[in-house]
């Protein structure tokens, strides 16, 4: 039995954007879980995916650190990336045509600290506090983290601005 | 508070993290202010978008058993080096909390009581419809084309209004599943925005309150007649909805409500 597995594996395969580094992500993540299962202080099932999901979260950054990698992303900065043009607005119809592959390379695109909360969020449905737990920050800044997230996203599926 | 402050609490409101007064704060600024509707109309499509199309990846089945056969050397391993002082087994307990939530999902954490999970079941009705192609089943604004094709599939036979001329065009119907049984889901528009009315036989389920619910953007109401239980959810502002209610009771008391199943 190893549950959760799908949802550490969504989570890695979006931090490390392919199969082969999301696997050894996840086989690491689980052997840590198992050796420090006595740290696991929490209460109930919540807490505990929330806890298995930060042993994938800091298993895939610390990756990325050990390989050097920038590729995974242009290198985050809270003031580089607060996005708070006010510009036009997408239209909502053409949103909801948005397809897989669109969504996939639009999430892709984000910063690793954009796309952990967009993911924690809407395809884990985790709260502000628990999202926090797994990032390590404040729930004040896991939701301008997660504005700004979907604003660029609004931004990058708006067709108009197509290859931009 | 001024519109700067209150729009910077939309993803907090959208996300169901605001207190209720803050959330009612929130909605009063809503109904006033055009940007932050059309904000919050564009919040709701990428939503929408991103949990019906955005990728989840299943783990494969080569990864399971890596990962089995990782777990089961690292323990053989811990065994020996912990002979000499037995711990309480608490990966166990562990993965069995775990897999709790396993089963569950994202959208399920939340049950506390027979109502919330219909409510909840009835939401996520409403949002499933939202994807591309799911709204609908059969696709018609003719009342006289959807109650018979609700005949065929179900074992009731749901009232079925057609308010165009109110402004609540009927788009169609589709079949949809609460508790485990198949119930009938019409659909309603309303400008940009649609309304999900959901209705089975009544004592199908508890009789429970009939007080609002606000959840992840979307207003669920909820009423009974002495034959049908009804749902309706949406985005719609909380007057327009029970506006909405409003018509679907008085069609129901005009048109006697058939005799019903009990």
């Amino acid at each position: 039995m190893l549950p959760h597995l799908n949802a550490a594996y969504t989570l890695a395969r979006y931090l490390t954007r392919n199969d082969h580094d999301a696997e050894d992500v996840v086989q690491d993540a689980f052997l840590r879980a198992f050796t420090y299962r006595d740290t696991f202080r929490g209460e109930g099932a919540e807490s505990a995916r929330a806890w298995l999901l930060t042993i994938v979260r800091n298993t895939a950054f610390s990756w990325r650190r050990r390989e050097g990698r920038s590729a995974l992303a242009t290198e985050f900065d809270e003031t580089q990336h607060s996005d708070s043009v006010a510009g036009e607005h997408p239209e909502a119809a053409l949103l909801r045509g948005a397809t897989r592959e669109r969504l996939q390379r639009a999430i892709d695109q984000l910063p690793p600290e954009f796309r952990e909360v967009i993911v924690l969020r809407e395809l884990e449905g985790m709260s502000y506090r628990e999202i926090g737990d797994v990032v390590g920050v404040p729930a004040g800044t896991v939701m301008s983290r997660l504005s700004r997230a979907r604003e660029r996203l609004q931004r990058v599926l708006r067709p108009e601005v197509g290859g931009d | 508070m001024s519109h700067e402050n209150l729009r910077a609490q939309l993803d907090a409101y959208l996300d169901g993290e605001l207190a209720s007064v803050e959330a009612g704060d929130f909605e009063a600024h809503l109904a006033g202010c055009a940007e932050c509707t059309r904000d919050r109309d564009d919040r709701l499509a990428l939503r929408t978008a991103i949990r019906a199309a955005a990728p989840v990846f299943p783990a494969s089945d080569a990864l399971r058993e890596r990962v089995r056969q990782g777990l089961r050397a690292r323990e053989a391993e811990s065994a020996g080096a912990r002979r000499a002082m037995p711990r309480p087994w608490s990966w166990l307990a562990l993965a069995a909390s775990l897999a709790l939530v396993a089963l569950g999902g994202w959208g399920l954490g939340l049950r506390s009581g027979a109502t919330e999970s219909v409510s909840d079941e009835v939401l996520r009705s409403h949002i499933r419809s939202l994807m591309p192609g799911h709204l609908t089943d059969v696709l018609s604004s003719d009342q006289h084309t959807v109650k018979p094709w609700f005949n065929g599939v179900l074992d009731y036979s749901p009232p079925v209004y057609d308010f165009a001329g109110r402004g609540y065009p009927l788009v169609g119907g589709r079949l949809d599943y609460v508790g485990g049984r198949p119930v009938a889901a019409l659909v309603y528009g309303r400008r940009r925005h649609l309304i999900s009315l959901l209705v089975w036989p009544a004592g199908r389920t508890a009789a429970a309150p009939s007080t609002p619910r606000f959840s992840q953007g979307y207003h669920l109401l909820r009423w009974a007649t002495p034959a049908y239980t009804y749902w309706a959810v949406s985005d719609l502002g909380i007057a327009e909805l029970k506006d909405f209610t409003q018509l679907v009771r008085q069609a129901d008391s005009t048109a006697g409500a058939g005799p019903g199943r009990y």
